[in-house]
């Protein structure tokens, strides 16, 4: 699995060769993570949000995208942090994932959305093996910026519908052993 | 792919349903002949249409299964059960040869090639089985009769009346208007085969007095096709207004083409010579017609309308024209004419069309529900007055869009006729289906999808429920083995039972398979219902032979998932020796439903209103147990603010909604109840299929996301919890135990 991931990474690398890409960058648990900007749809102000009952918590709800019934993901807990709490400056980024023929679009709760920054291929670092805390296959890369480094995110990986709906069964299961309501 | 092919394949394909269902009712009723003629008709439709988009394979099968057909309609062969199957066999080639077109292949591959070949050498055996009546009948007055036979099966030179015959003469201003007369030949071509013209040339003047612009001629055509007299006229239409347009039907009686050729403006002995060198008469039927004609003239005064109705008569009489086939023809037409105005009625719309306008309809709920809040909140009456006329109309618009995509279940149900004859074919049983509730609607996109789940459950019954014709003698039950299908509306939700009166399910059975699989565990001890319901897990089935009908073991958990997809449910009831019976359950419809608002602390969901019985306000409870008495009843209860984990306290006045689904009832307690609300379904997206309890989402007036109750998922979760929350539970007495589980608290 991993190395198949490698493959890929390496393969998009590859082909960004000639056409360095631009990365929306945004700020989470203070750290600084980036998306490439082509599956950024939107960003907009948190609020309205719904929660989903009986689902993990990672998935924080869903809002109403005009007329669009949106989920929204929240990152942190997404990669086994606390949930995020909302701040004055929370937004909700919405992206479209490209899964199979269909695209989704999902939310992601983030504390701030920075800039969107041009990364050229060269200043992309392979993910360290471990270390970074988040699991290497939702990391696209290293991206090098005034000598800091920016998280690039494997968005299909983080946001992965399939993997995320093979969760929330696993928790639905879950609570089907929660106490009944009012139980004795 | 062409739009002519598209729709000529989605007529084939409908045209080979209804084949199919007519060689079925072949089989029961052999001699049912307007029923062959439906059959012959749906063939020949497709062999037309095939010719015309030119699809040759199509065309040349198809070709040879009419000619076996059309001896069947002539009487000349008996329906045997082979040949029924043969037919059908030849329906399913032709459905795969239509895939082939569909697919837009060239040709057949090799696989499907052989087989066509293989068939149309069966269909030949048929043909070739069939004596010749002409041949040992050929007398002279019988002929007429005969060659109808003829025609197809021999193509051959005697006398063809079984053919449209058309008179034409065009106009002056024909070529002035632009027309060309061979096109229109050409077109009536792609109709069906011309077997004769002749090219009139009477009216042509004189080289002198002859204008090159001018259109002089006219032809005698023999068409032979099964198009209605409509299709033909219709070929002439754009020069209807300047022509001279005669048709007469085949079967035609011979006092017409006497009064036809009477009619046309050119010489009658020339006439008749043409129709006989154009193959619509003999010559001795055009003497014999001319000269009783004539000896009829003599008695009767020139001119007389009466004359050609007594040469009619007497043609009868002297069997020159049967009567059964002046009679047939003028049936054929009544019948193709009640087509026409039935297809009339109708209107073809693209599925996506229908798919636009609903969602259309949903935004223009969600907007009417916004306006609505808006005006109330500016407490102008006026405005609400306008708001409250315009959601009630949204409301109509919105019940006649869905009605639009609401299909009847019964073309689902008649398709399993066929599977039902198959499989008790191969499996050597005699079982009967019996289809009730066909009318029953549902929405298109529900009906699309139910028919896999139901072949299996329908092949399952077929294959392990109905016991062998011997075993059930021996169990006192009619030999002939019975499975239902059946369809009815409840509560919001359309119910499909699939039933049959088989050996039922083996319980002890059915358990020992479960610890074997590992599927429960040993000492576990289940209701009966859990039992029987056990036949859905993954990876289990009981039949030790694995048959190539079912019996893999993969049914029945694909046909559970595939309707929980559908927000359904599927449950089995069985009585043992008596025969099983399935359950579906589907939501009538996927796209926008009538709720009932409620709201916990600040979120708001909605029930679906068919499910709501009443409402009533929670107090007075005698424990802090979740049931209460309604009018003498135990009311199970489920409180939303715990099941969802809302933080905050119960307001002091709670209520409660009584909701009912599958004859069972429960309250949902709530904190406020907020009124009906037009729902637009908007799915919550493959990453929640596995929520339970949770049907869908809408959205709110006032823009906010609020989440539809699936009342029954739901309570058979909380069910399902609390049974496993409670320790030590038993069948052997579960009342006792759970008593003994209350009073520990």
């Amino acid at each position: 699995m991993g190395q198949i991931v490698q493959a890929r990474g390496s393969a998009v690398v590859a082909t960004s060769d000639t056409a360095p890409a631009q990365y929306l960058t945004f700020t989470l648990g203070g750290e600084m993570f980036g998306v490439g900007i082509l599956n950024v749809k939107e960003i907009i102000e948190f609020g309205n949000l719904t929660e989903i009952p009986m689902m993990p918590a990672f998935i924080r709800g869903v809002i109403n995208l005009r007329g669009a019934v949106v989920p929204v993901i929240d990152l942190a807990a997404r990669f086994g942090g606390k949930t995020t709490t909302v701040g004055r400056r929370t937004c909700i980024v919405i992206i479209e994932v490209p899964e199979e023929d269909t695209r989704h679009d999902i939310g992601i709760i983030v504390d701030a959305v920075s800039e969107v920054l041009e990364i050229p291929a060269s200043e992309i670092e392979p993910p360290p093996s471990f270390g970074a805390r988040i699991r290497a296959d939702f990391i696209h890369g290293m991206g090098k910026v005034a000598g800091k480094f920016v998280i690039l995110l494997d968005i299909t990986k983080v946001l992965s519908v399939e993997e995320i709906a093979m969760l929330t069964g696993s928790d639905a299961g879950a609570t089907d052993a929660l106490p009944a309501p009012g139980s004795i | 792919m062409d739009e002519i092919t598209s729709v000529f394949i989605q007529e084939s394909r409908e045209q080979l349903a209804e084949m199919e269902a007519g060689l079925l009712r072949l089989e029961q009723n052999p001699d049912d002949h307007d029923n062959i003629n439906g059959i012959f008709r749906a063939a020949h439709t497709i062999k037309g249409g095939s010719g015309v988009i030119e699809c040759h394979f199509i065309e040349a099968f198809t070709h040879r299964v009419e000619n076996l057909l059309d001896a069947l309609r002539n009487n000349e062969l008996a329906v045997s059960p082979p040949l029924a199957t043969l037919l059908l066999e030849c329906c399913d080639h032709m459905v795969s040869l239509i895939d082939v077109l569909a697919a837009e292949g060239e040709a057949p591959d090799a696989d499907l090639g052989a087989k066509g070949d293989a068939l149309t050498e069966r269909l030949k055996g048929f043909l070739d089985g069939i004596g010749q009546p002409a041949e040992a009948s050929a007398n002279s007055e019988l002929a007429v009769q005969d060659s109808t036979v003829e025609v197809e099966s021999s193509g051959g030179g005697i006398v063809l009346t079984d053919s449209w015959h058309i008179s034409v003469r065009f106009g002056e201003n024909v070529l002035r208007g632009g027309m060309d007369p061979l096109s229109f030949i050409r077109y009536l071509a792609s109709l069906g085969e011309i077997l004769g013209i002749q090219t009139i040339t009477d009216a042509m003047p004189v080289a002198a007095e002859m204008d090159p612009e001018s259109c002089y001629i006219g032809f005698e055509i023999q068409l032979q096709t099964r198009s209605s007299k409509a299709d033909i006229e219709r070929v002439f239409d754009f020069v209807r207004e300047d022509c001279d347009l005669r048709i007469l039907p085949p079967n035609s009686k011979l006092s017409e083409y006497i009064k036809h050729i009477q009619e046309l403006p050119e010489d009658t002995m020339r006439l008749g010579e043409i129709l006989v060198r154009c193959g619509a008469l003999t010559q001795a039927e055009v003497d014999q017609g001319l000269s009783e004609q004539k000896s009829s003239v003599e008695h009767a005064q020139p001119g007389d309308p009466t004359a050609a109705s007594q040469l009619g008569q007497i043609l009868v009489d002297h069997k020159v024209v049967h009567k059964e086939i002046v009679d047939a023809a003028v049936v054929k037409q009544a019948q193709v004419n009640d087509k026409k105005a039935k297809d009339a009625r109708l209107v073809r719309v693209q599925a996506d069309k229908l798919d636009q306008l609903i969602d259309l309809v949903g935004e223009l709920v969600i907007a009417g529900a916004s306006a609505n809040l808006l005006a109330q909140k500016s407490k102008q009456v006026d405005l609400v007055e306008a708001t409250s006329v315009l959601s009630r109309l949204v409301e109509n618009i919105r019940d006649s869009a869905l009605q639009l995509r609401m299909v009847q279940i019964g073309d689902t149900f008649t398709r399993f006729n066929r599977v039902v004859r198959d499989v008790s074919k191969e499996l050597g049983k005699e079982i009967d289906l019996v289809i009730s509730g066909a009318e029953t609607e549902l929405d298109k996109t529900v009906v699309e999808k139910i028919g896999d789940p139901l072949m299996h459950l329908v092949r399952n019954s077929l294959d392990h429920g109905i016991e062998p014709t011997a075993l059930r003698l021996e169990r006192g039950k009619p030999a002939c083995g019975r499975v239902a299908l059946n369809a009815y509306h409840d509560s919001g939700s359309i119910v499909i039972e699939i039933s049959d009166d088989g050996g039922g399910l083996n319980k002890e059975k059915i358990t020992a398979k479960a610890l074997e699989r590992g599927i429960i565990q040993a000492g576990e001890t289940l209701s009966e219902t859990e039992v029987v319901n056990l036949i859905f897990e993954p990876g289990f089935s009981t039949v030790d032979k694995v048959s190539n009908l079912s019996g893999r073991g993969v049914g029945m958990d694909v046909v559970r998932r595939n309707i929980q997809a559908l927000r359904g449910a599927v449950d089995v009831a069985s009585v043992e020796g008596e025969g099983t019976t399935f359950t579906i359950r589907l939501p009538l419809t996927l796209a926008i439903i009538d709720g009932f608002l409620v709201g916990v602390d600040k979120a708001a969901y909605v029930i679906p209103l068919d499910t709501v019985v009443e409402c009533i306000e929670l107090k007075n409870l005698p424990s802090d147990r979740n049931f209460m008495n309604l009018r003498g009843e135990a009311l199970p209860f489920i409180r939303l603010r715990e099941l969802f984990e809302i933080p905050g306290d119960a307001p002091p006045r709670e209520s409660i909604v009584v909701v009912q689904f599958a004859g069972q009832r429960a309250g949902i307690v709530v904190d406020q109840l907020m009124g009906e609300f037009q729902t637009v379904i908007k799915p919550l997206g493959a990453m929640f299929r596995h929520l339970r309890g949770i049907g869908g989402s809408t959205i709110l007036g006032s823009g906010e996301v609020a989440l539809i109750l699936d009342v029954a998922a739901l309570v058979q979760t909380v069910t399902h919890s609390e049974q496993q929350l409670l320790p030590g539970r038993s069948h052997a007495a579960p009342a006792a135990l759970s008593s003994n589980q209350f009073t520990q608290h």
